[in-house]
């Protein structure tokens, strides 16, 4: 097969070029850690913990809840007054003082109030306060059933307490599940679950476009006219560029893959959804770059629009920040490039436990623009290189 | 005009092509044969349709009218075949800058589908040929213009071509990979590979044709080997000797030979004869012969002979390098 003789010959070019690994691997990687870091901890309040005097069980148990509680970040200080400090220098949303004595007030059976304090002017106080008292209410609840069961049946405190927790495991939960959302319902993910399959969606499609300024160097160096003289129809030549550039795409989303995985802990959810995902938006990129690289003239024009338009686009659909933040006239706007409908399928099997059927839409949206791409750019190059092929 | 009649098993026959590009007629009905083993020189001025003629050779482009044969397959209809034979040199360097010489041979040769023993053989003799094998593992963007220049002749070799087209090779080059060039195209010959050569240089044409078209505004104006062509245009080669003698009676003795169609002594005293003559070369034993019999002690032999320069401007009306 000629064509694999092209396909084999850019893979070799663009594997050798550190530029383009940098773009490939490094850049992406960057990028995923300062967004991970920047929208990390929106689903998270910072809780700063302060035991006051000696604990007992109790107390402890109720620290333990609490560093353990999935929606808060926790620092525990000596002192309030260091709490405070940090409350006010908006180091912390919210101060979760334990009061001391607790085990003590509550095996007497006294009434306890666990004080937690806001900065008024934080935004994100009163939400603190109430995933703060989600927890203290669970760990009240024990408490409750360990006093009545002593109070019916006798025992001692602890023992029943003890009785209690075993139940609590022993039944099935009805539990709440707080998760944020937006005007029309879409899970909002946050963190390195929203920055790498986002920068997976940004940066393979700027890389594939980028990959159209090799197809314009090649262009004008001749070697495709010198290759048109060899017994090698045009649509060869194509195919062999469009091959080399989809395993590029592939091998860059696996290697995002890998290091979300293995680095940042993202679980990419269903994993014959997640390869159909990959495989549809990496023939995405590469229609644009084969696109690119049949329309551009030079090298130079395919570099300063290649990455503005991949950066423009990722940034209407969905890439820089969740869509479901932006109004609503914006995010439909945003559906009209094929980010949005990655980055939304993404977040369904992502933060939503989704399958291959919950993005079918998604991804039947995605394979109509990879088509209608990878055809745009097949013909375009073929007639390019048929009608001037040294240009 | 019309295709000459030559060599049935033409290696490459081009008959009546025809190109147009809008209203422009870039190649009007140009024919062509080339024997194996023949150096085919298409000599014209830049524009003159050198180009479109080569394109519609090697099946790059489709005539509008006319016919390309090679090695008797048509290569509009059988272009698989037809191009297989065909070694294409560009006249720009067609090669990829950030490969190996070694990765680029291999490159065109594997478009030839050449197996893998037959590819890595003919990629190490072409290596030899073109005198790289030496940096073989270096990127293009590595070497000097001129041994960019011979790897572009050795990507159009690998395949062992039949017929090897050279577009203008030698544009840009310094003397020295310029002398390489045609010592290596005058191989090819010599080793009975037909090659299609074009070029603007006259000197180039002459060294290494052994017939030569001229080409101009599209059309084939002259064609045959060089001599033949000068011969179209002047027949008659002035020659002028400084000597030492008896130069009265060696210019009658001159007049009286039967190629010899005028004297005139010249020189500040007389010590140059000059003969107007037909065919100077093969006269000058002669005229040497008879100062020798005559006791004339010649000094100096000047001939002036029209060139292909001077046909360009006969048949054209212009300068070959315009």
């Amino acid at each position: 097969m000629t064509a694999l003789a092209v396909t084999r010959a850019t893979l070799t070019r663009v594997l050798r070029d550190r530029t383009a690994l940098f773009f490939m691997v490094l850049l992406p990687v960057a990028i995923i850690v300062v967004i991970g870091v920047t929208v990390s901890g929106f689903d998270q309040f910072r809780i700063g913990l302060v035991p006051v005097g000696r604990t007992g069980p109790v107390a402890q148990e109720l620290a333990s809840e609490l560093r353990s509680a999935p929606g808060l970040r926790t620092r525990t200080y000596d002192s309030a007054a260091d709490a405070r400090t940090a409350l006010r220098r908006a180091e912390l949303d919210a101060v979760v003082v334990v009061p001391a004595g607790l085990d003590a007030e509550v095996r007497a059976g006294r009434t306890v109030a666990v004080r937690v304090l806001v900065e008024p002017t934080g935004s994100a106080g009163h939400g603190a306060v109430s995933s703060v008292s989600a927890v203290v209410a669970g760990h009240a609840a024990r408490l409750q059933a360990a006093a009545f069961a002593g109070e019916q049946t006798g025992g001692t405190f602890d023992g029943n307490l003890a009785l209690a927790r075993g139940a609590e495991q022993a039944s099935a939960p009805l539990v709440v599940q707080a998760q944020t959302v937006n005007g029309e319902s879409d899970y909002l993910p946050l963190g390195y679950s929203y920055s790498t399959p986002t920068m997976l969606v940004l940066f393979v499609f700027i890389n594939a476009l980028a990959g159209g300024a090799a197809i314009v160097a090649t262009r004008r160096t001749g070697v495709y006219a010198r290759a048109l003289a060899a017994p090698v129809p045009a649509r060869a030549l194509v195919f062999g560029e469009t091959v080399a550039y989809l395993l590029l795409a592939v091998l860059q989303s696996l290697l995002i893959v890998a290091i979300g995985a293995l680095a940042f802990d993202v679980t990419w959810g269903d994993p014959l959804a997640a390869g159909v995902l990959i495989t549809v938006w990496a023939l995405v990129g590469t229609g644009a770059g084969v696109l690119a690289g049949a329309l551009f003239r030079t090298p130079e024009q395919v570099h300063a629009v290649g990455p503005a338009l991949g950066i423009g686009l990722g940034m209407l659909g969905g890439c820089m920040w969740p869509l479901a933040l932006v109004p609503d006239w914006l995010r439909t706007a945003g559906h009209a490039v094929p980010q949005a409908w990655a980055v939304d399928a993404w977040t369904t099997l992502l933060s939503r436990d989704g399958d291959l059927s919950a993005i079918l839409g998604d991804l039947t949206v995605l394979a109509g623009f990879a088509v209608a791409l990878v055809t745009l750019a097949s013909l375009a190059l073929r007639h390019r290189l048929v009608t001037s092929p040294g240009s | 005009m019309n295709a000459p009649a030559g060599n049935p098993a033409a290696v490459l026959d081009c008959a009546h092509l025809v190109r147009r590009f809008g209203d422009r007629t870039a190649v009007d009905d140009v024919s062509l044969r080339i024997a194996p083993g023949e150096t085919y020189g298409l000599l014209g001025p830049n524009g003159a349709g050198k180009t479109t003629t080569i394109r519609m050779a090697c099946g790059l482009l489709r005539p509008d009218t006319g016919t390309v044969r090679v090695a008797g397959l048509a290569v509009t209809t059988a272009a698989g075949p037809a191009k297989k034979l065909i070694g294409f040199v560009p006249q720009d360097v067609a090669l990829y800058p950030d490969l190996s010489v070694r990765e680029n041979l291999r490159f065109f040769g594997r478009l030839y589908r050449l197996s893998r023993r037959a590819l890595e053989r003919r990629v190490d003799e072409v290596l030899d040929l073109i005198e790289l094998r030496d940096r073989a593992g270096d990127r293009v963007d590595a070497l000097s213009g001129g041994m960019r220049r011979r790897l572009n002749i050795g990507a159009g070799l690998v395949h062992s071509p039949t017929l090897l087209v050279l577009d203008e090779p030698t544009v840009g080059v310094d003397p020295q990979s310029r002398h390489a060039i045609l010592e290596s195209v005058t191989r090819f010959g010599e080793e009975g590979m037909a090659v299609l050569y074009t070029t603007h240089y006259m000197e180039e044409a002459e060294r290494l044709c052994d017939r030569i078209g001229i080409i101009d505004r599209g059309r084939l104006v002259a064609e045959g080997s060089p001599r033949e062509l000068v011969a179209l245009v002047a027949e008659r080669d002035r020659v002028r000797l400084s000597a030492v003698g008896d130069l009265a009676s060696y210019a009658d003795a001159c007049r009286g030979m039967a190629r010899v169609e005028g004297t005139a002594r010249t020189g500040d005293h007389g010590e140059v004869v000059e003969l107007v003559v037909k065919d100077a070369r093969s006269l000058l034993p002669d005229l040497l012969d008879l100062a020798h019999d005559q006791q004339v002690d010649i000094r100096s032999v000047e001939i002036d002979e029209p060139d292909l320069e001077a046909v360009f401007l006969h048949l054209t009306g212009t300068a070959l390098r315009e």
